[in-house]
């Protein structure tokens, strides 16, 4: 197979020949199986209540309820899925966005420099990972309560803010993405150490960081069981925490009503913004700019 | 044997919590004191002055739209203003409640707790005894069963806001299109159970939830079981396996060993779509049922119908309860006798159990509803017309009014779950399943400190 | 002898002088260190170390309903010790461990080396649709795996009936660990693609020039350069993997609903935990079931690294 000259990275990174049927066909039919449960969802969200346990799962019923369930979802219980959708969106763009740069900057620290302590430190970070976080749920809320945070968006913003994985997966990172003859470079030329942080290894961190931040951005916005703790108050309440209140009126047990269909409608709503934050971001993976900087 | 070195490490509550009980015990002392002297005991003066104070109070209830019902309150107190928070339905809400309560703050001041967790929050003294704020006067307008469920002695700790007599809803067309008689007795309904699954094995009687305490439980008071019962202080009577339980372990034995009945966890898909298409003939449910059933299997509109469970002697009219919340008073309340007026009002003034029963469809713990005509006699088009609500009120005074809770009702219903639950799922012997579940809660009940007694 | 380890007079002066220089390079260094981590760690002593300092004291103790709390020192770790329930929830996830994590890492890693490859059309459509399962929260996985695995009505059972195959039973007791395990595959297969892809994607591409000069093949390639070049970042999926498997929780939790008896309190040691404190109030007990778990866990992943690291010295 020749080979031609390197002039962008791409071609170089064993992407030979031009893109293969065969393998596109079987990482599709790969995808289908991925995606079987979230057409269940999308699907069942056009169903009403009666239809979706008298009609086949996979494929529509007669009545098209998309819009009824939707209109449902929105006004129900004075509106306040509106409100939990705004909650979910704060605290992940506020947790993820600022522990993203947190973690950023402890798991560059941690591969780059060599500093009294480093190696317990990061020990007990990578240890306290290994306790479940089960265990934490009520020391913490007996703490926050001590301070007056309970009920309050901190109360699911700050325990969520800087996670083991993050910083581990930072620094894994940072040993692979930065190149010390960089950073050396940048000191000869007489930069201060926050200034190469800033200038060059925030950019070489990037696909490591938006990693994180999807990540985090995810977990914060499918964290169920730390707000229900924390928080009282359903206008506070993130979609998750919300859409179970809704589902539980369901299960009987006096003033029960069924609100199935709401519930999965609801849910499949809930998915969409995740989705679009991730094609979003997307965008900063395809980095070409890493190489850019070795070559320049 | 280990030897402990008992040592109480800090309470976060501290000597707060200490001043509150003792309070309390001096109220009860005083409200014991004084109300043999009748309508001009000191307490009932004090809540009349103590209601015109200014008060904000925090309602914690699941039950959607209770602004009206909070309307009519506020306008007979203009000084108190009530919050109403929706902090989750039943378990996600105890266990805020319960770390609020361990925090020593965040707890509201009225809370809605089902019948069977009001022992485990007067178990670790977080409750208000209502007794001192009048509670007593409104004692007669409730059902006895409800009334007697949220006594202890001679306090009351809970205010009763609806209850679950449980009843049987059938599918008419299924035992007429095979001939069954409605079962009146459970002997009838063993041989019905029999007959319909031998002609048509896709169709069970009925379904036994592996995952369901509370049904089972319902049952089982039905039968005259009395699990439970709390003696003095830390003594605890356990008898989970008394003969009426072994008598109903023993029955419904017979019928999954036979695999005439379904036994498949409730509240799921799998269940839903079983009550749509047909796969169960009766629900052996409560109150709250027929409505419930309304939301979930449209398809089978006007083929259900509601009668009284199945009895155990044909000359018997008695049944259980499942399900049904009361509202109860916490001890970090700052404005206790706002509070208790606020629980009272709620579930016992007339217009406002009204608007409880009529608009979330609670089914009413009040003698005053559950005897009016206009409530009784709706007939709903579901069930082909059948006045449903008259048939349940009638079962609700069958309710048999000695049956008491645990402490930690959570665990007993899960224990049900792991040992006489999963005897059912795998098609094992019920009773000695039973007897798993009695040792089971008992060794755990030792460990929590009670002393048991037979 | 080596000219450069002579120190004569004339070269006295400079190497003292620069040695100066180091220090206080290092210090301005170490002191930048600090800087980077100290809002990190802030952070993360408050909200984790503190609780579970908090959580570690409570674990000594035994709160009982009735008769107030005793100290118990470290008998709540002996009874979990002996706890046959514990014991089976360890063994059962160290079988799950050892079968899942494998196979789905691998998928993993083919997923993230042929979409690297660029040989695949569509590749950030499929990128997405893989990583989806992952966003998709508990409440509603629990709806659509109910749906799909319910043995009357569920979607796989009616398929299996119509080609004559009899029920299949996910939700049996003989069949659940192996249904979590599809579910949990289902859901972090994309989790850890994403990882390895990203390392990838950040890997210099001096590195391919050399292969590619070689003739090297896209197989041979993605085996000697590619694989060895994202090491520490398989590393960090296997470690977490390993980690997430003893700490099983969610999907469990899930199929509880649809299976409440083949699924008990104790199915993994992390449900155990949760249900100790929350349904059976024995929040002491819970808490030193959670830190002996994480004692398991951290023998686990240390005997992990040091086997994987022995592998690449040799």
């Amino acid at each position: 197979m020749t080979v031609h000259p390197v002039r962008s990275a791409r071609s170089s990174r064993g992407r030979m020949g031009r893109p293969s049927t065969v393998l596109t066909i079987a990482m599709l039919a790969c995808l289908g199986y991925f995606l079987l449960p979230l057409v269940w969802i999308a699907v069942a969200s056009t169903k009403d209540n009666s239809d979706l346990f008298s009609s086949f799962g996979l494929w529509f019923a007669d009545d098209f309820s998309l819009l009824a369930n939707l209109r449902d979802v929105f006004t129900y219980d004075g509106a306040v899925y509106g409100r939990w959708l705004i909650n979910t969106a704060l605290y992940a763009v506020l947790t993820a966005g600022g522990g993203a740069f947190l973690m950023a900057a402890a798991g560059y620290a941690f591969a780059q420099y060599k500093f009294a302590g480093s190696k317990v430190l990061f020990g007990i970070v990578l240890g306290s990972f290994m306790i479940p976080s089960t265990a934490l749920v009520i020391p913490t809320y007996l703490l926050f309560s001590q301070i007056g945070l309970v009920n309050t968006p901190l109360a699911v913003i700050l325990p969520s803010l800087v996670s083991p994985f993050g910083i581990y997966l930072m620094r894994v990172y940072a040993e692979g993405a930065v190149p010390d003859s960089l950073i050396e470079a940048a000191r000869v030329d007489g930069a201060g150490e926050f200034r190469i942080f800033w200038q060059v290894t925030l950019r070489l961190l990037a696909p490591g960081i938006v990693t994180v931040l999807l990540f985090s951005l995810v977990g914060v916005w499918n964290n169920y069981f730390l707000p229900l703790i924390m928080l009282n108050d359903p206008k506070w309440f993130p979609i998750t925490v919300g859409l179970a209140q809704w589902q539980a009126k369901a299960s009987g047990g006096g003033g029960a009503e069924a609100l199935f269909s709401t519930v999965i409608t609801g849910s499949m709503v809930s998915i969409i913004p995740l989705l679009a934050a991730f094609l979003f971001l997307q965008r900063y993976w395809v980095s070409g700019m890493s190489l850019g900087a070795v070559k320049g | 044997m280990n030897s402990h070195n008992v040592r109480e490490y800090p309470r976060r509550r501290g000597s707060g919590r200490l001043v509150v009980v003792l309070l309390t015990a001096v109220l009860a002392i005083a409200g014991c004191a004084g109300g043999s002297t009748g309508s001009t005991s000191p307490t009932s003066v004090d809540m009349a002055a103590a209601l015109k104070q200014p008060a904000t109070l925090t309602l914690w209830s699941w039950v959607g739209g209770l602004e009206d019902e909070i309307a009519i309150f506020e306008k007979k107190y203009p000084n108190i203003e009530v919050k109403v928070v929706n902090a989750g339905q039943g378990p996600a809400e105890y266990q805020k409640l319960r770390t609020a309560l361990s925090a020593g703050e965040g707890a509201p001041d009225v809370v809605q707790i089902e019948y069977q967790q009001v022992p485990s929050f007067t178990i670790t003294n977080n409750l208000l005894d209502l007794m001192p704020y009048g509670a007593n006067d409104i004692k007669d307008k409730f059902v006895p069963s409800a009334w007697q469920q949220v006594t202890q002695g001679n306090k009351v700790f809970a205010i009763p806001q609806d209850t679950g007599p449980m009843g049987m809803l059938y599918r008419q067309d299924i035992l007429e299109k095979h001939g069954i008689a409605v079962p009146r007795t459970w002997d009838e309904f063993a041989d019905a159970a029999r007959k319909l699954h031998a002609a048509d094995p896709s169709t069970y009687l009925t379904n036994l939830p592996p995952n369901e305490g509370g049904a089972m439980t319902g049952l089982l008071w039905q039968a005259g079981s009395r699990p439970y019962r709390a003696a003095e202080g830390t003594e605890l009577t356990l008898n989970i396996d008394d003969a009426a339980a072994r008598k109903v372990a023993g029955y419904w034995n017979g019928l999954v060993q036979q695999q005439v009945v379904a036994a498949d966890a409730d509240f799921t898909d799998q269940w839903y779509q079983g009550l749509a298409n047909g796969k169960y003939a009766t629900w052996l449910t409560a109150a709250w049922g027929p409505l419930f059933l309304q939301g979930t299997a449209k398809g089978t509109a006007g083929k259900w119908r509601a009668a009284p469970l199945p009895q155990w002697s044909s000359d018997e009219k008695v049944s259980g309860n499942w399900g049904g919340s009361t509202s109860a008073v916490t001890t970090q309340s700052k404005h206790p006798e706002a509070a208790a007026a606020l629980a009272m009002f709620l579930n016992s003034d007339p217009e406002s159990t009204r608007m409880l029963a009529t608009k979330q469809f609670l089914f009413p713990a009040t003698k005053a509803l559950v005897t009016d005509e206009s409530f009784t006699s709706q007939g709903l088009p579901f069930y082909g017309g059948q006045q449903v609500n008259k048939v349940f009120a009638g079962i609700s005074e069958t309710v048999r009014t000695d049956f008491t809770w645990s402490p930690f009702q959570d665990y007993v219903y899960s224990a049900f779950t792991d040992t006489v639950g999963k005897a059912i799922t795998d098609r094992r012997d019920l009773p000695s399943a039973l007897r798993d579940w009695h040792q089971d809660v008992a060794s755990y009940a030792q460990k929590q400190g009670f002393h048991l007694t037979s | 002898m080596n000219p450069s380890r002579v120190v004569t007079a004339d070269t006295a002066v400079p190497v003292v002088a620069s040695r100066e220089r180091n220090r206080s390079v290092t210090r301005r260094h170490a002191i930048a260190a600090y800087g980077f981590i100290a809002p990190a760690m802030l952070v993360f002593v408050a909200t984790l170390v503190v609780p579970l300092g908090y959580a570690a004291y409570v674990s000594l103790f035994r709160e009982r309903l009735v008769g107030g709390t005793v100290f118990v020192g470290l008998g709540n770790y002996g009874e979990a010790v002996a706890d046959p329930l514990f014991r089976a929830g360890v063994l059962r996830m160290a079988l799950f461990l050892v079968i899942q994590v494998p196979i789905m890492l691998t998928i993993a890693l083919v997923f993230a080396l042929v979409l690297d490859s660029g040989r695949v059309r569509f590749g950030r459509f499929i990128r997405l649709g893989i990583f989806i399962p992952y966003a998709v929260p508990s409440i509603i996985a629990a709806l659509m795996w109910g749906y799909l695995y319910g043995p009357d009505f569920g979607l796989f059972a009616q398929l299996a009936r119509r080609v004559g195959l009899g029920t299949p039973r996910f939700l049996s007791e003989d069949w659940i660990l192996a249904s979590i395990a599809n579910i949990t595959t289902w859901e972090f297969v994309g989790y850890n693609m994403i990882i390895l892809f990203a390392a990838l994607r950040a890997v210099p591409s001096d590195r391919y020039e050399a292969a590619a000069v070689d003739g090297a093949g896209a197989i041979r390639t993605a085996w000697s350069v590619k694989i060895p070049a994202i090491r520490p970042a398989l590393l960090l999926t296997v470690i977490f993997s390993v980690i997430g498997s003893f700490q099983l929780f969610n999907e469990p939790q899930v199929l509880w609903v649809l299976a409440p008896t083949a699924i008990g309190n104790g199915y993994t040691p992390n449900l155990y935990a949760f249900h100790l404190a929350f349904t059976n109030q024995q929040v002491n007990y819970s808490a030193a079931v959670s830190f002996l778990l994480g004692i398991v866990i951290v023998a686990v992943s240390y005997v992990v690294m040091l086997a994987t690291n022995r592998s690449s010295r040799s």
